[in-house]
C-alpha cells in the first residue's frame, strides 16, 4: 500500500476532529514512506512554528520507522550513538513526541505528525489520527 | 473577509486541483496566510516531491512581496534589467532564507480593500505546455472562495 492524498486527508481529518474536542488548536502534517510531504493542515489561530514542528515530527516518524520520542535514545551519552544529534538529518530531525509511523501491517507506509499541545496531548491526537483516520481507510 | 479559515483553504485547494486535473499534471497546492504561514498543503498523487516546498514557498513570495510571482520572474528577465547590475530582481535571490520564488504560480490573495490576508501556490503544471498553468490554477482557487462569501 502506498501512501496518497485521500488517506491523507482523512488522518488529518481525525487529528483535527481529536484536536477540537480536547480544545487546542494544532498542526497536522502527513508524510509518505519516504518522509516527504503529503498534506498538512493548520488549525485557524493556531501558532505559526507548528507547522513546522509538526512536519519534522512526521518526517522522523517516517523515516526512522518509530515514534519520534523513541528517536531520543540514539542521542544517550552513555550510547555508542551519542553525537547523532549533531548530524544534519535534512534539518528535519526532531525528538519531540507527537510524530507515529503510519503502519499497514508491518509496513510502514508514511507518517503522522502534530504539534500544537503538550507532548502527551500530540501524541493522543496522533493515536486518534491513525486508529479513527487511517483505520478507516478505502 | 478579514482572515482565511482552513475551511476557506480547503475549498480554495479543491478548487485548483479541479484545474490541475483538467490540465493533466498532478500538482502541489499551497494556501498560506497574511504572514505566509501555511494553512494547508496538499499534494495530489502522482505529484513529485520537490512541488510542496515549491507550492509553499510561492504562496509565502507572493505575501512577502504583494504581488504574483509572474510579477517575481519578470523581475529578472535581462532585457528588463536597467543599467546598473543589481537594479533588477537579482538582489532578490537571496532574501528570506532563499525562499523567495521567481517561478509564476504563486498570487496573493486580497480583501475587498486590497489588503493581502494571504496567498496561494501551485506547482506541478508545466507553463506554456497547455492553456492551463500554475497561475490558472491559483487564480481558479482565489475565484472560489469569492464565491461564497460576497
Amino acid at each position: 500500500m502506498v501512501m496518497n492524498i485521500d488517506i491523507a486527508k482523512k488522518v488529518i481529518k481525525a487529528a483535527i476532529q481529536q484536536a477540537q474536542e480536547m480544545n487546542r488548536l494544532c498542526s497536522v502534517a502527513v508524510v509518505d514512506a519516504r518522509g516527504f510531504l503529503v498534506a498538512l493542515h493548520r488549525m485557524d489561530q493556531a501558532l505559526i512554528p507548528t507547522v513546522d514542528i509538526a512536519r519534522d515530527k512526521a518526517w522522523t516518524a517516517a523515516t526512522f520507522r518509530m515514534p519520534s520520542s523513541d528517536v531520543g535514545r540514539f542521542g544517550d551519552p552513555s550510547s555508542p550513538g551519542f553525537g547523532f544529534n549533531t548530524q544534519n538529518w535534512n534539518d528535519r530531525l526532531t525528538t519531540i513526541p507527537g510524530g507515529l509511523p503510519i503502519m499497514d501491517g508491518d509496513q510502514v507506509v508514511g507518517g503522522v505528525g502534530v504539534s500544537g499541545g503538550t507532548p502527551e496531548e500530540d501524541v493522543t491526537v496522533c493515536r486518534a489520527a491513525l486508529d479513527k483516520g487511517f483505520a478507516s481507510k478505502a | 473577509m478579514e482572515k482565511i479559515t482552513l475551511e476557506m483553504a480547503e475549498k480554495m485547494l479543491e478548487a485548483a486541483e479541479r484545474w490541475a486535473v483538467l490540465a493533466g499534471y498532478p500538482s502541489s497546492i499551497a494556501v498560506v496566510d497574511e504572514a505566509g504561514a501555511v494553512i494547508a498543503v496538499h499534494r495530489m498523487d502522482g505529484a513529485g516531491p520537490m512541488t510542496t516546498d515549491i507550492s509553499i514557498n510561492k504562496a509565502f513570495s507572493a505575501v512577502y512581496s504583494g504581488a504574483p510571482t509572474l510579477m517575481l520572474a519578470r523581475l529578472l528577465d535581462p532585457r528588463l534589467t536597467g543599467k546598473t547590475i543589481g537594479s533588477g530582481g537579482l538582489g532578490l535571490l537571496t532574501q528570506a532564507k532563499l525562499r523567495l520564488m521567481f517561478i509564476p504560480g504563486g498570487n496573493p490573495i486580497r480583501d475587498g480593500e486590497m489588503k493581502v490576508i494571504g496567498g496561494i501556490g501551485c506547482s506541478g503544471i508545466p507553463d506554456g505546455v497547455g492553456e492551463i498553468s500554475d497561475t490558472t490554477a491559483v487564480q481558479a482557487g482565489y475565484a472560489a472562495i469569492y464565491e461564497e462569501h460576497d
